[in-house]
């Protein structure tokens, strides 16, 4: 198999877990809907989303209570479906957080090393 | 289309209310409650993301919207998936549990029809290869049709009451044909389960 074929095997597998990560520490933040989140990852990361893949995954933290969801219709009257946050996502949020310091400070190692 | 989305050109009306009817199809399988939640969010998401969109007409803002939230199936599958499990699991139900158990054999069934059907097509394409080959050295090795009813049989030696099918261009046509067929089956192969799934993340 040839590198390019690997690599995209690799990374949808990469951003995927890292999507989860970076919903929560934006809903850390703050409540925000589907297209706001979206938004904010185009804008300061690096990882270009097909929107709709959000989808799954918000839905994903709703079912295993790391979420809650509220309706609310704005001042432009679109309704918005609004995350936010439970304790149990903060809790999960922190341990992931320290998981992503001692795996990145190791992987980084390496790849220096490399 | 509802009053919360309000489109203006008759253009746009159309796209938006084909979008919205292929979410409707595709969110079918669902109970209708989670059917309208999950529509309501995407539409939503589809208004406020054409909004914000820089194209000068309506229609292209819908259009850059609705490509910005990529094909339906990419999202709609898993999202729909993960719901029906959950609620499967949640209710215990022996109606939801029969579902769930006809859908994973229906999909076991299928992939022991494919597994079956490449097994063959690998099996015959190896095998006329190696007549193919076997051919040039000993004539008799080929594709014998019987006398009265046109039997076709695949031999490595002579058949007395049976005519010998194209003996002189057999090697060729039987060399080509199964490289080919071999080159076809793995492309197949790959394009149906090796190719890397597209889940939406781009680079």
């Amino acid at each position: 198999m040839l590198p390019d074929q690997i690599i995209d095997r690799w990374l949808p597998q990469f951003r995927k877990g890292l999507l989860e990560f970076i919903i929560l520490l934006k809903l850390q933040q703050g409540m925000s809907y589907g297209y706001e989140i979206a938004s904010e990852i185009k804008h300061l990361t690096s990882i270009e989303v097909a929107e709709g893949t959000l989808y799954p995954l918000l839905n994903r933290l709703k079912r295993d209570g790391l979420v809650t969801t509220e309706w609310k219709t704005e001042d432009i009257g679109t309704p918005r479906k609004y995350y936010q946050i439970t304790k149990t996502g903060i809790e999960t949020l922190d341990k992931m957080k320290l998981i992503w310091t001692n795996t990145h400070s190791s992987v980084l190692k390496m790849v220096m090393q490399s | 289309m509802t009053l919360q989305f309000p489109i203006k050109s008759d253009t746009s009306k159309k796209i938006w209310s084909a979008f919205e009817r292929e979410l409707n199809h595709k969110l079918k399988p669902l109970p209708e409650s989670e059917r309208d939640d999950i529509k309501m969010e995407i539409l939503s998401h589809l208004y406020e993301s054409a909004l914000n969109d820089k194209a000068n007409s309506e229609e292209n803002r819908i259009i850059n919207a609705i490509d910005r939230l990529g094909e339906p199936d990419l999202y709609l599958t898993p999202l729909i998936e993960d719901i029906l499990q959950a609620q499967s699991a949640a209710e215990g139900q022996p109606k939801a549990i029969v579902l769930s158990l006809l859908k994973t054999t229906q999909k076991s069934l299928w992939h022991l029809a494919l597994t079956a059907i490449f097994a063959f097509g690998y099996f015959i394409s190896i095998i006329i290869f190696i007549m193919g080959i076997m051919h040039i050295f000993n004539s008799n090795v080929g594709i014998w049709l019987d006398d009265n009813g046109g039997l076709l049989s695949l031999s490595f030696s002579f058949q007395p009451d049976a005519i010998q099918w194209m003996p002189e261009q057999f090697s060729f046509i039987a060399i080509t044909l199964s490289a080919f067929t071999y080159w076809g089956l793995s492309k197949l192969l790959y394009l149906l389960f090796l190719k890397p799934k597209k889940l939406g993340f781009k680079q």
